[in-house]
């Protein structure tokens, strides 16, 4: 009796086999493409790079500004007279590289770098890796001035390694181990190679907002500069990214950035600006 | 001996219903969906990965795309999608199962024929009963079918921000094609 149930129940599975299965074993079959994505919307957190890159063949338009202190109020309409200004291009040559140039109002600065990925975050490894490496040319320092300057003491490099996850959809936290060269320096006051240590993370408020935090540690600095510390905010309009931002280093060069924070957040000497990303 | 017996009435039950779930499949599909306005920005994906199932004995047909396998012309659209509209991280996948009615698959030729295929279509964790034509074709082991049909992204509780309500289109044009292989 037993046996013949199980032969019914059997010939009885042919008719319902069919049914539910298709899309169950469907289910099965298909691979998962795990790779984080989005874990920063930006190019840069605030200053700082993010781990994200252009995509091959994309061009992102940059324009930034740091504006003066606001310590000084209404005077100076809160430090919108003091504007400095970034202009630059990035592009995407293929999808793990990128190179990038601009001109910088700070020191008559051009900077120029190369960003690349090394790794990126699946459910097989915790952390998307970023290598990303400067050169700047100080155009500033002026043969009057400095005689005997030759064109390699104007050069600063920064190498950077750019370690993030994405924690959630909301939260992503990176870490930045940073090292500082410069060719020209002050042996009295600052070493010539520096290292710093910067984090910073961001988490969305609504779908195209997020709020972002970051802050760097600079193990060389000399005693009157501060670790730079900074806020920003991400909207997203479509094709562009723009980004509100409180700091307290106006620099925007990333070597600028990270060694020279001259404001205080404590003394209400800090400096507003914005980032603004043109993607074609 | 009675053992014996059984076991091999279980064993010709096994093959019989192997044989008898006639199932053809894929895992190339090929989904293209279309939101372009006239004169903005083209809103365009698709996809070629989509696997599909049918049984050819009861014309149940099923498919399954994963969202992140749809790609764009232009990266940060596909990031847009992923991210802000379908959400892909929680919802990683779309659905569809139904049935191709009246299928009978002895009749089917190169030429095509319309039928109509009506399921359930699953997406952003909302599911819509979807009916429309789709043309079917049978030459050697490959069944193809073939068609096309329009949605909202309102009936998947997809939100489109009124920013770029202006450069997305209401309806939503989704063809498709499957060529489904007898493995």
């Amino acid at each position: 009796m037993k046996k013949f149930l199980l032969a019914a129940g059997l010939l009885f599975s042919v008719f319902t086999y069919a049914q539910d299965d298709l899309l169950t074993e469907l289910d099965s079959t298909q691979v998962q493409d795990s790779y984080a994505t989005s874990t920063f919307k930006g190019l840069q957190i605030v200053t700082l790079q993010s781990t994200k890159l252009p995509a091959a063949k994309e061009w992102y338009f940059v324009v930034s500004h740091r504006f003066g202190t606001v310590k000084n109020g209404i005077d100076e309409f809160f430090g919108l007279d003091g504007a400095t200004t970034k202009l630059g291009g990035v592009y995407g040559i293929t999808n793990w590289l990128s190179v990038s140039a601009s001109r910088h109002t700070l020191l008559k600065m051009y900077e120029t770098s190369v960003k690349y990925r090394l790794a990126r975050q699946s459910a097989d490894f915790p952390v998307d890796i970023v290598g990303y490496n400067t050169l700047d040319i100080n155009t500033f320092l002026e043969k009057e001035d400095y005689p005997k300057i030759e064109f390699a003491d104007r050069l600063t490099y920064v190498n950077q390694l750019l370690i993030s996850r994405k924690f959630s959809d909301k939260l992503s936290l990176e870490l930045a181990p940073t090292f500082i060269h410069r060719n020209l320096y002050d042996p009295a006051i600052e070493n010539d190679d520096q290292f710093a240590l910067a984090a910073g993370g961001r988490m969305k408020l609504t779908k195209r907002l997020s709020l972002n935090l970051e802050y760097g540690h600079n193990f060389d600095k000399p005693d009157f500069y501060k670790n730079p510390l900074s806020v920003g905010l991400d909207v997203e309009t479509g094709g562009h990214i723009f980004q509100l931002i409180f700091t307290n280093s106006q620099a925007m060069t990333e070597s600028g950035y990270i060694t020279n924070a001259a404001g205080d957040w404590g003394d209400g000497d800090f400096f507003f600006g914005f980032n603004l990303y043109r993607v074609f | 001996m009675k053992n014996l017996r059984f076991i091999i009435v279980v064993i010709i039950l096994m093959i019989y219903n192997c044989m008898f779930a006639q199932k053809y499949g894929t895992k190339t599909g090929n989904i293209k969906f279309e939101a372009t306005v006239p004169s903005f920005e083209e809103v365009a994906g698709e996809s070629k990965t989509t696997s599909a199932a049918l049984d050819a004995t009861t014309g149940d047909f099923a498919a399954l795309a994963l969202m992140k396998g749809f790609r764009f012309k232009v990266a940060l659209m596909e990031e847009h999608f992923n991210e802000n509209y379908v959400e892909s991280d929680k919802y990683p996948k779309a659905t569809f199962k139904g049935k191709v009615e009246g299928l009978d698959v002895s009749k089917l030729t190169a030429d095509a024929k319309t039928y109509t295929v009506t399921g359930d279509l699953t997406l952003h964790g909302k599911t819509k009963k979807i009916s429309d034509a789709a043309k079917v074709s049978k030459s050697g082991n490959t069944i193809t079918i073939t068609g096309a049909f329009e949605v909202k992204p309102g009936d998947f509780a997809i939100e489109i921000p009124s920013v770029v309500s202006k450069k997305v289109a209401d309806k939503i044009s989704v063809t498709y094609s499957f060529q489904l292989v007898k493995p």
